[in-house]
């Protein structure tokens, strides 16, 4: 397993590489980092100024190693639009993102997997049908509307009905003023926006599941199993869940990695600060330096998740360890 | 079982409504009932205001500090400055603050110098005690006009020296020959004044940019959590009416939608949105729990904004054509008749201008296809056997952009698309997102027409800085002028000109009045709508809410309280 490991890791470092080299060309070609100081007063100069500094008119590939070696040391540089050091704001809003995407994938993974099982082991019954219904209905909307309609049904809605002095759920951040810490208050600000995060998710991922068990259950070797007397419980969760998860596996790890900045409805509807908006907000001012370590703290998610993919198909499966 | 699973599931559900049934946000120290309104109110509380713009930077000086909401969330509250804008008699204009003891005293020495007397209050004081004094205004004076990073130094860089000789009295010198007809913006508007003891000698940027904790107004900001919320709490030191209450958070709720449901789940206490469809039907509905205000009196217009420089917009036939071709009061009435705003704007100073705006200027341009006729077929165009003019074998056809989103725009396109091509001109809707529209498309010139506001932060007149042309983008301003539409009319060049110099009040309006009407000749641009401003709060504040076009509804904040 250790070699396995080993292996993986050192396949994903040039990877990595290659990626933030990508990004860090694009970014350069696509913004100015010096556009801000354009209409300032001495305007040319302080451009020039500038574009010293950062030493924008040297070669791409020189400016490319001065980066990526002040970025290992945590020296990400400083905001265009905000004048804020980069790496203290990406880590604050990956926090958040974090938060919404861990309790998001725990309740989509548990959700997913119950109903894609269920539905696999009653195929055609009515449950099954129902589930395969709310799933489309599920993949089909779109989070910035199932968003609203949750404040609206969730949120508003209900305060009125039964005369609260608060809503039951909230749709704003993910504490209330002068709240912090794991309590009743910040459960009732990220259900919301887990649920608006998780809908389209668990729609797809129950599909996936469903499909994947109909096809293990149908697999000699459950036959076998079956004929030899093992309990039909123990089949489905001992010898057909196991393999029917490693497409599964494979799924989750790519959505979880894209998760990372693909969050930015959610973020927005629910005012949470999180990657989603610091992407958008970079983007709209043309941030550089902003986008460009955004990119690449994603890029080094996805990169992550799939090598975490790859250990527990390795956990799941022995024999792809040895391969 | 099932009914069991059903059972826990309904006793979740209570718990939470039991919860949300018997929790409440608001505590009180004090209470007692009003005489007017028989609420409780209370002398303590938290009251959340939606925000739907969170400024980038709190250095004001800054160009990284340009969003208004910047404004409305901190520096309004936190800076010190010279002039209120306030209404009166129905016409808006500065008024000394409570900084200065009386009015400036401005005069013109012998050899054509501008010279201004501010008296500076004795009370007036930071938070940390120190009183403020003329060194402020200087240290202030001298950031903005040689600072490199400045968001406008118009005014601060025809200053020629501050005498500080007096604590209490600031005596601001211009250069010879250079008077500054706005001079009541400087140390006020964007800015404000800066406390040179403790700014002075370092790097203001990295001591302000963040929030900071000194103030020399009714509040002072407690934190910036930067995506969440600016709380302010009461600067105690304040030498004029003490906030009543405890802590004020604006939370950042950055997208229209959710700011309307953040007010009607009660999440936020009052919110002030962009005039669009969703506010104008809740103002229409009736605000559940709550009031609402709206005013047409703002520094925004709206116009339809046209490419002088851009064929077939270079001729001033097609120009006027098109304004007679459009119902102005049709749209008016369309987008906000709910609100009783039903006059377009006939110039193209905002209404709180009007004390130096022709506002008729424009009242020629109706409806009136024979005119359009006349003036298109004058100008070499014939109509075509789809009804659409052409000349030379091209069509009059006109694209015509905003920002992507924006409901209220997109409905007005559509209206205007269809009452030109019943005259007989095409217009093609190609619309951009927001960075690319502001950014390129506008400032660059690369457009026909466009759909979008100007808004004025300030009681001066400026509709030079857009229309004059020395402010036409070019290589001798590097790019940097603002008038986006590259209007050239020279007569109206040189009146606008004398607005921006001249001290004499009278002149600048009979100046300002005089060029409206010759842009209105040259039909530079349409104007169509004062874009009203809207605010809406609940009962849980007991105060006397009113809109001010610079400062926004927060402008008497220091006077609120809450129910108790």
């Amino acid at each position: 397993m250790v070699n396995y490991l080993t292996r993986r890791v050192l396949l994903a470092i040039p990877v990595v590489l290659v990626a933030s080299f990508l990004l860090f060309v694009f970014v350069r070609a696509t913004f100015d980092p010096t556009a801000r100081l354009r209409e300032g007063r001495g305007g040319v100069a302080a451009v020039a100024r500038e574009r010293d500094r950062l030493g924008l008119d040297r070669p791409i590939v020189v400016q490319y190693g001065d980066w990526l070696g002040n970025f290992v040391r945590g020296d990400w540089g400083e905001s265009e639009r905000t004048r804020t050091e980069v790496f203290p704001t990406i880590r604050r809003a990956l926090w958040f993102t974090l938060q919404l995407i861990f309790w998001g994938v725990l309740l989509a993974a548990m959700v997913a997997v119950a109903v894609g099982v269920f539905s696999a082991v009653r195929q055609y019954s009515a449950l099954d049908h129902s589930f395969t219904a709310l799933a489309f209905i599920g993949l089909a909307l779109p989070p910035f509307f199932f968003g609203l309609l949750a404040i609206e049904f969730l949120g508003v809605r209900p305060k009125e009905w039964f005369d609260l002095s608060e809503p039951i759920f909230y749709s704003v951040g993910l504490h209330s003023v002068d709240r912090s810490g794991f309590n009743l208050d910040y459960v009732r600000h990220l259900a919301l926006p887990v649920l608006t995060l998780t809908v389209q998710i668990i729609a797809g991922w129950s599909r996936y599941q469903r499909a994947a068990m109909l096809d293990v259950m149908s697999a000699d070797y459950i036959r076998t199993a079956r004929a030899k007397g093992v309990p039909r419980r123990r089949v489905i969760w001992r010898h057909g869940l196991r393999n029917a998860l490693i497409p599964l596996v494979t799924v989750m790890a790519l959505d979880i990695g894209v998760l990372f900045g693909g969050v930015i409805v959610t973020e927005t509807i629910f005012s949470v600060p999180g990657m989603g908006r610091l992407f958008f907000d970079a983007l709209t001012a043309g941030d550089a330096t902003m986008l460009t370590a955004w990119m690449v703290v994603t890029a080094l998610f996805i990169v992550a998740f799939n090598l975490a993919a790859d250990v527990v198909y390795g956990w799941l499966d022995p024999r792809i360890r040895l391969t | 079982m099932n009914g069991v699973r059903r059972g826990w599931f309904a006793a979740v559900f209570a718990g939470f409504v039991f919860v949300a049934a018997c929790t409440s946000s608001n505590s009180s120290s004090s209470a007692e009932r009003t005489t007017d309104t028989s609420k409780v109110v209370t002398d303590s509380g938290t009251l959340v205001i939606g925000a739907e713009q969170e400024p980038a930077c709190a250095d004001w000086i800054s160009q990284c500090a340009g969003a208004v909401w910047g404004i409305w969330t901190m520096q309004e509250h936190t800076m010190p400055r010279a002039f209120d804008p306030v209404q009166i008699d129905g016409t808006w204009q500065y008024l000394p603050s409570i900084l200065l003891v009386d009015e400036p005293t401005v005069e013109l020495d012998d050899a054509g110098a501008q010279r201004v007397t501010y008296r500076i209050n004795p009370e007036a004081v930071w938070s940390d005690g120190e009183p403020i004094t003329s060194d402020d205004f200087a240290y202030t004076w001298e950031e903005i006009a040689t600072g490199d990073d400045v968001f406008d130094p118009t005014g601060y860089d025809q200053i020629k020296g501050i005498d500080t000789s007096d604590p209490k009295t600031a005596v601001v010198t211009f250069e010879e020959g250079q008077p500054f007809g706005s001079w009541k913006q400087l140390f006020g508007a964007d800015y404000g004044v800066f406390p040179s003891h403790i700014l002075e000698g370092k790097n203001r940027n990295r001591q302000m940019k963040d929030g900071y904790d000194w103030s020399g107004g009714p509040w002072k900001i407690e934190s910036w959590d930067r995506g969440v919320a600016v709380t302010l709490v009461p600067n105690d030191a304040y030498w004029g009416t003490q906030p009543q209450i405890d802590k004020v958070v604006f939370r950042f709720i950055e997208s229209t939608a959710p700011l309307f449901k953040a007010f009607e789940t009660g999440e936020v206490d009052a919110i002030y949105p962009q005039s669009e469809p969703a506010a104008i039907t809740l103002i229409d509905d009736g605000v559940s729990g709550g009031q609402s205000l709206f005013t047409a009196e703002t520094g925004n217009i709206e116009a339809l904004w046209m490419n002088n420089a851009r064929a077939p917009l270079d001729s001033v036939a097609v120009r006027q054509a098109i304004a007679y071709s459009i119902d102005r009061t049709a749209i008016v009435q369309r987008l906000f008749g709910a609100l009783g705003v039903d006059e377009p704007m006939q110039t193209l100073n905002p209404p709180i201008l009007s004390a130096f705006a022709d506002t008729e200027a424009w009242a020629e341009y109706v409806p009136d296809l024979a005119r359009v006729d006349a003036l298109l077929t004058g100008d070499g165009w014939a109509k075509g056997s789809d009804g659409i003019y052409a000349k030379d074998g091209d069509k009059l056809s006109l694209t015509i952009v905003t920002d992507i989103g924006n409901q209220r725009r997109e409905l007005t396109e559509e209206i205007l698309q269809a009452q030109l091509e019943e005259a007989g001109i095409k217009l093609v809707i190609k619309n951009e997102k927001p960075d690319q529209f502001f950014g390129q498309t506008l400032y660059g010139g690369e457009y026909q027409l466009a759909l979008v506001a100007n808004v004025t932060t300030t009681l001066e007149p400026d509709l030079c800085a857009i229309m004059c042309s020395s402010n036409i983008p070019s290589e001798d301003n590097d790019f940097s002028g603002d008038n986006f539409t590259a209007a050239n009319v020279p007569e109206a060049d040189t009146l606008m000109e004398i607005v921006e110099s001249s001290t004499d009040e009278t002149l600048r309006a009979s100046s300002q009045k005089e060029a409206d009407r010759l842009l209105a000749a040259a039909q530079v641009s349409l104007p169509l709508d004062p874009l009203p401003n809207i605010a809406f709060w609940s009962d849980r504040i007991v105060a006397d809410i009113s809109d001010n076009p610079i400062l926004a509804m927060f402008w008497n904040m220091n006077t609120w309280r809450l129910e108790g």
